[in-house]
Parts: structure tokens; C-alpha cells; sequence
């Protein structure tokens, strides 16, 4: 399989006549653009707004992030979720660089959604603070959950999948800057020098814990919870087949931008012919069910075996609950002979002195930490909130609280905030952009 | 200026060696011993105020008469920062600098610092209660111990940015906390950095290494005929509560936990009860409590005359996203209810 991303690097973004990209600056028609939010009659209310690195803007509730690209030569971004089903990972695609759609919600948020402020001391906490963004705001009727901490954000997040791409349709017939190119040959057909070099494996566990259908990330448009672990290329994942899903706290979460992305396979890729020899993905999953998580581990570890590879990295979403999966996952390669090396987050709690991960194993040997998900953050006010700042206290979100007796809210009447890491949007960044790591003290 | 109070034992104090070891509790005004170091290595802006001396046996078998005599001479006194030691590789006078700072922290709130060899038994001991250094062996690096100390006491004192416990050289207390790599390196080439390693065999180290389990043994099974004689209780983190949530008890992160009286119900009914718990999908345990409480089941047990009855009380809180901390302190709080009301059979239920 061979992907070329033909990228576009956005300068900047601004409102005008037409939907355009010319020497680094798009131009969005707002109203063009605000049609295509609108095709779902359930959305009520929709606005666009602009950010940029630096500017002293709050964002909340976040509830997804996505590159706006094109498929060149037709079909859908998103195979499976935007259209009709076809194969991801083998052809052209151009995308839109250093910039974001980003979907707030208006008002109402839920455990799943974070916050990303664009400047000032709380920018760091974020990936999407460092981007060019697009940000649809917008609300809806769904009824059914708007009091709900749990919220499938369906028609919000569909929403921002249509403007990513109604944006990147905009490149399509234009020549990228810079081309990527993504090529692995077939596992049995690679030279005798790549077969000479450690086969490594990555094991994705995407977000899966939910039962009911509509909250979890979607592999093709299919529900994570129903599938068992299956062998992907890393390039499906890179080209839209990964969905992320509306449940887990925030900073764990994987944005479907973060997929686009997944800096962990761009690595990987780097390292493949020279000090490696990258197998592929296992695609996994993170059920609640403690016979499905010892179903999963015991597949991830077959295929790593039937693979032949000599080492694995797993990396989950999410934390708690799925730590189970994550240490089974480990435990059950290390026991087939595969050398494992964990990436994940930790949970030690706001006095850092609880145990970092639910599940722990002494096989688990080797782990790379990207943070603490209950870190307490104290910003000051922002000048400008785009969505909804009562949201991150009255609606359950992951890291915020209406009362606490030693802290009181989490949104105090200044518009100053304090919260835990935990509603950070995609904060942790386990992916593999994080530069924060856990400490001992 | 700010103020400091050093302990040492009956050697360093200049009483006398094993023979001395008995020696009480005292309080002098100024610098004996290492005292004089620290006050060198505090410089200018400290004064070392006093040094107090106990002999290691006072302390190791009259414990809490040399605490309590201790406490009471630096009653009234003002000092910002304890010290202790350094007790190098000295069992009995590791365990006394911990037990003397674990004290004079409690009371005055002030931090504490000592410095112990890593085979002294006083670190696992005390690591988790406080700064202890990694010190020499022995008296000979006296200077050096000492010199570690009032350093870490000056950051700590002026606010400064404080290192991790392997960057700062003191034993890590078990608190992990995030922290920004500087220079950044990201989590992708720290992976193959560590997987090259790994996988040629060389040395790593696991940004998460692996503390020993804390698991809590398996009581022994009840026998029916005793099982049939006495009261089960039901303990959940699944968060069922009376609908309205009474105790306020958190979705997420819970501190707070509630005890409901069931002793007038066969059955905790739709409506009447649900779940508060963010963590899955509360479908199930809001359309019948009992999956999760499973009071209609004890109820039929209890007819059966398997069990001797359902406990009045079940108690709740909420796992997810809880602390290990949270979790031991809210556990030992409901189960201390438990015993106190003569309850010897639980059924602890999660989700």
C-alpha cells in the first residue's frame, strides 16, 4: 500500500467571498460553509470563529478535532462514516497543515469533552493551541442527551466531519508543497535487509467501553466494541479509517485529527529499513468485559506471534478501567516472547500518591508516560470563550466539578478556572506528541 | 533569618558512644556536633538555634516519652525547617530521625529533612513521610550529607522550583506528578528510544516503574451453617444512590461515600434508586439497582435461610477515576462502621 499526503501549510485563515487557499491563507465563505454544518437538520444554532496560536481564547466544551483534506480522485475522507465504504491507506489525499476544525458545543458539554485555551499559560495543555483553527460552534436537538454526562455528539461531530471536508475540497485540483509518502511492502515480500531488522509491531487500543452503540471510535464506520483485534495497515489509520469516538476523559481521548496524524506510526515509519522492520498495526479495542479483554489480549498476541514480530508498542486510550487491557495486552506478548513497550498516561491523583495505573504487572517493564490526568490546573480568565465557560462545572466533564469544599467550582465568577487535567482536550497526547513525562517526588 | 532545629543522637551529640545509648532527651541552645556544618553549609541567612540530643536506645524503647519530651521543648520555640542525621547506615538512628521528623511534622507543620544511607532500614521505613537524602555509609561523608541538605532546605525555603526526588538526591516518596521534559523530547522518540534498547539487550529505565502490589489476601470462606447465622452487607463503587443523590457523592473522582437504610425493601426498584457513576453505561443498573446492589437477591437468600439477613445499611460511592488513596481511606471508613456493628460478611460489588 502507498499513501501520498500532499500537504498545504496554512498560514493563516480568514473569512471572504470564496472558499480558497492561495500562498498560505484560507479563505472560508462562511455562509457556503455554515450550509454544509446546517444539512443535518438537527443541528439549531451554528457559528464559525477563527483561532490562532496566541490568541487569549478559551475553548469549551471541545468535543472533536479534525484535518479538513480531500480525497483526491474522489470518495469520501472518511470511508464508511462519510460515505460509502472503500479502501483507505492506498492512493492521494491533500491536507491542510498546521490548522484544525475544531467542534465546540454552545452550551452543553459532558464527560467526554475538554477545553484548549489558545494563549496565555494554559496553551501548553493542548496540541491545538500550536494550530491554525477553524471552530464551528454550534448546538443541536438532541434532546435526549443535553442533560447527559454522556453524550454521543453525533450530530456536532458529523458536522465537523462534513466542513473538514468541504474545507479540504478547496486544495483538491491545487499542487501540494510537500509530498509525505507512506509505503510498506507486503509483510512476506520485504527485502532480505529489512527482514534482518527487529520487527516491531504497534498495538492500538482505541476507545471501546461503551456498550450502547454511538460513543465509541469507529474503525470503517464500525463500532470498536464489536470488533475483535485485527491486523491494519498503518496507513488506514493515517487515512481517515479511524474515527474517534465521544467517551473517556478528555485528555486521554484521541481526536480523529490525532489519528490523522498518529505521530507514533510517522516515527515508526522513520525508523522502518534502518533500525527496524514495521510490521503494521494490530487494531485492538478496550471492552469492559473481563473475558473480552482476555479475548482481545490473547488475539493481539497470537498475531504478534504469527507475524513473527520480536517487539511491540501498546498504546492506549484511556485510562482506569482500560488499564486492565493495557497490562493484559503487555503481559500476554511478553509471555509469547515479544519485547513490549507501553505508552500510556497515569491517573496518581491530585496529591500524585496513588497507584498510576489500575491493573499493574511487574512484565509491564518497559513504559513511556505521557502525564497525570488528575493534575490540578489553575488558569486565570480569558478574554474571549468560544462555547460555553459553565459548561466545565455544570456538566460533568472529566476534569471539572460545580462544588468541591476545599476548591469550590471549577468556573469561578472572575472567569477564572480550576480544574484537572482530565477535561485537557486530547491533553495527554499519547499518540506521541506529549513532552511531558511522570516524575517521582 | 530564618531558623533551624537539628537532632542527632548520643555519638554525634558528643555524650558517648553504645554505653550512652540511654541517654534522655536534651536541649541545648546553639551548635553541637554536625549542627556546626549545617549552620556553615545554611550560610548567613540561617541560624541553626538549637540542637537536640537523644540517645538511640531512649528513643528506640521509650519511644513515645522521647517524642513527647521532645515535642515539648520545641513547644514555643520558633523554627522554620526540622532536621535530623545524618544517620548513614545506623539502623536505630535512622529509625529515630524518621520517628522525631514524622512528629515535629505533624505538630508544627514545618518541613522536615534527614539523610540516611539507602541500606538503612529508616528509608522504607519513613521515605513516604518525608525528604530522607541519600547519604554515605558512614560518618566519613558527614560533610557531603550534610552539604545535600542545606542545599535542598535553601530551594525548598526560597520556593524555588523543586527537582524530582532522583534529580534532587532524596529517596522518592511515592508521589508522581507530571512534568514538562526540558529539552523536549515527545513520547514517539522516547518509545524508540526505549524499544532500540530493549530490543538489543541494553539497560533502560521505564518512566513507570512497577511498585510492589498492594493486594489485600482473600478472607476464608464463611461455612454455610455460619453464613446462615449472620447479617451480610453490601458495600458498591458502582454508585447506586436514592434518585436525587442525597450525599452529593461525586460521577467522577469520588470522595464522598453514603449509607442507604434498606432494612424496610425486598427490592430497590427503578426510579427509586439509580446509578451516579460516569464511568459506563448506566442503562442497565438505572432500569433494575439490583445488578449492582443485589438486595432481591439476598432478600430470596434470606428466605431460604442460606444467609441470616441483610445488613440495614448499604454503603456507595463511585470507582471511576477514584484515587488509590480515596478508595483505601473511604474503604477503611466504611468498613470501621462495619465491625463497630458486629457486620462479619460483605459483598463488596464493582462495575
Amino acid at each position: 500500500m502507498r499513501l501520498e499526503i500532499g500537504n498545504f501549510y496554512v498560514k493563516d485563515i480568514v473569512f471572504g467571498a470564496k472558499t480558497e487557499f492561495k500562498d498560505g491563507l484560507l479563505t472560508i465563505n462562511k455562509e457556503e460553509a455554515l450550509g454544509v454544518v446546517f444539512e443535518d437538520e438537527h443541528i439549531t444554532e451554528a457559528d464559525l470563529h477563527i483561532v490562532k496560536p496566541g490568541d487569549m481564547v478559551r475553548l469549551v466544551p471541545v468535543k472533536e478535532a479534525i484535518e479538513a483534506r480531500c480525497r483526491v480522485g474522489g470518495g469520501p475522507v472518511f470511508p464508511g462514516v462519510t460515505g460509502e465504504l472503500m479502501q483507505a491507506g492506498d492512493g492521494k489525499i491533500h491536507a491542510l497543515k498546521d490548522s484544525s476544525i475544531l467542534v465546540v458545543g454552545r452550551h452543553w458539554g459532558g464527560f467526554q469533552d475538554g477545553l484548549i485555551d489558545m494563549g496565555g499559560e494554559g496553551a501548553k495543555y493542548t496540541y491545538f493551541s500550536q494550530l491554525k483553527n477553524l471552530v464551528l460552534v454550534a448546538d443541536t436537538d438532541e434532546d435526549f442527551e443535553k442533560r447527559e454526562q454522556q453524550k454521543k455528539n453525533h450530530a456536532l461531530r458529523w458536522a465537523g466531519m462534513r466542513l473538514a471536508e468541504y474545507v479540504g475540497k478547496c486544495v483538491e485540483n491545487l499542487e501540494p508543497e510537500e509530498t509525505e509518502v507512506y509505503e510498506l511492502e507486503p509483510v512476506t515480500k520485504r527485502s532480505a535487509e529489512v527482514n534482518a531488522l527487529p520487527s516491531v509491531v504497534l498495538v492500538l487500543q482505541p476507545q471501546s467501553q461503551m456498550e450502547e452503540l454511538g460513543y465509541n471510535d469507529l474503525a470503517y464506520g464500525w463500532d470498536c466494541n464489536r470488533m475483535l483485534p485485527t491486523f491494519m495497515h498503518p496507513n488506514e489509520v493515517l487515512d481517515g479509517a479511524m474515527i474517534s469516538g465521544s467517551f473517556m476523559p478528555c485528555s486521554s481521548k484521541w481526536s480523529t485529527y490525532d489519528f490523522q496524524n498518529f505521530p507514533m506510526i510517522k516515527r515508526l515509519y522513520q525508523e522502518h529499513g534502518k533500525t527496524i522492520n514495521f510490521l503494521g498495526v494490530i487494531m485492538s479495542n478496550l471492552n469492559v468485559a473481563l473475558e473480552q479483554k482476555q479475548r482481545a489480549a490473547l488475539f493481539v498476541a497470537q498475531m504478534a506471534k504469527s507475524l513473527g514480530a520480536d517487539s511491540a508498542i501498546v498504546a492506549e486510550e484511556g485510562y482506569g478501567n482500560p488499564d486492565a487491557d493495557f497490562i493484559a495486552c503487555i503481559v500476554a506478548l511478553e509471555d509469547a516472547g515479544v519485547k513490549t513497550i507501553g505508552l500510556t498516561n497515569e491517573c496518581t491523583g491530585r496529591d500524585g500518591a496513588s497507584q498510576p495505573l489500575v491493573a499493574l504487572d511487574e512484565k509491564a517493564n518497559a513504559i513511556v508516560s505521557c502525564g497525570n490526568v488528575s493534575e490540578l490546573i489553575e488558569l486565570p480568565p480569558m478574554e474571549t470563550v468560544i462555547g460555553e465557560l459553565e459548561s466545565l462545572a455544570r456538566d460533568g466533564l472529566s476534569g471539572g466539578w460545580s462544588n468541591d469544599a476545599i476548591l469550590g467550582p471549577s468556573v469561578r465568577e472572575d472567569g477564572s478556572i480550576i480544574m484537572e487535567n482530565n477535561a485537557m482536550f486530547c491533553g495527554d497526547m499519547v499518540v506521541g506528541w506529549s513532552t511531558k513525562t511522570m516524575k517521582e517526588f | 533569618m530564618k531558623k533551624a532545629i537539628l537532632y542527632i543522637n548520643q555519638f554525634f551529640g558528643q555524650i558517648g558512644g553504645e554505653e550512652m545509648a540511654d541517654h534522655a532527651p536534651e536541649i541545648r541552645e546553639g551548635l553541637v556536633g554536625p549542627a556546626m556544618e549545617l549552620q556553615k553549609q545554611l550560610g548567613d541567612e540561617y541560624q541553626v538555634t538549637h540542637t537536640i540530643i537523644c540517645g538511640d536506645n531512649f528513643m528506640g524503647s521509650r519511644q513515645e516519652e522521647a517524642i513527647k519530651t521532645i515535642l515539648g521543648f520545641l513547644e514555643g520555640k520558633e523554627f522554620d525547617i526540622f532536621f535530623a542525621g545524618p544517620a548513614f547506615r545506623a539502623g536505630r538512628y535512622g529509625s529515630a530521625c524518621g520517628n522525631i521528623c514524622k512528629a515535629v511534622k505533624e505538630k508544627f507543620n514545618v518541613p522536615v529533612i534527614t539523610s540516611m544511607n539507602e541500606e538503612n532500614p529508616g528509608v522504607e521505613m519513613f521515605k513516604k513521610d518525608m525528604y530522607i537524602f541519600k547519604g554515605g555509609a558512614s560518618a566519613a561523608s558527614m560533610r557531603k550529607d550534610v552539604a545535600a541538605m542545606a542545599k535542598f532546605a535553601i530551594k525548598l525555603m526560597n520556593g524555588e522550583e523543586l527537582l524530582s526526588a532522583e534529580e534532587e538526591g532524596y529517596f522518592g516518596r511515592g508521589i508522581r506528578k507530571q512534568v514538562y521534559l526540558n529539552p523536549p523530547v515527545n513520547a514517539a522518540d522516547r518509545v524508540i528510544n526505549m524499544l532500540l534498547k530493549k530490543i538489543r539487550g541494553e539497560k533502560f529505565q521505564s518512566e513507570l516503574p512497577i511498585p510492589p502490589s498492594d493486594l489485600v489476601p482473600i478472607a476464608p470462606a464463611i461455612s454455610p451453617d455460619e453464613l446462615s447465622k449472620i447479617k451480610v452487607a453490601m458495600v458498591t463503587s458502582g454508585g447506586i444512590v436514592p434518585v436525587g443523590n442525597p450525599d452529593r457523592i461525586q460521577s467522577a473522582s469520588a470522595t464522598k461515600w453514603g449509607k442507604y437504610d434498606i432494612s424496610e425493601l425486598d427490592d430497590l426498584v427503578e426510579g427509586e434508586y439509580m446509578t451516579i457513576h460516569a464511568g459506563f453505561d448506566p442503562a442497565a443498573a438505572n432500569a433494575d439497582p439490583d445488578v449492582i446492589v443485589p438486595l432481591d437477591a439476598l432478600r430470596a437468600y434470606e428466605k431460604e435461610g442460606k444467609i441470616g439477613g441483610v445488613y440495614k445499611y448499604f454503603y456507595a460511592t463511585v470507582g471511576t477515576g477514584t484515587t488509590q488513596a480515596e478508595a483505601a481511606r473511604m474503604g477503611r471508613e466504611i468498613a470501621a462502621e462495619l465491625v463497630a456493628d458486629g457486620v462479619k460478611a460483605v459483598i463488596l460489588t464493582s462495575t
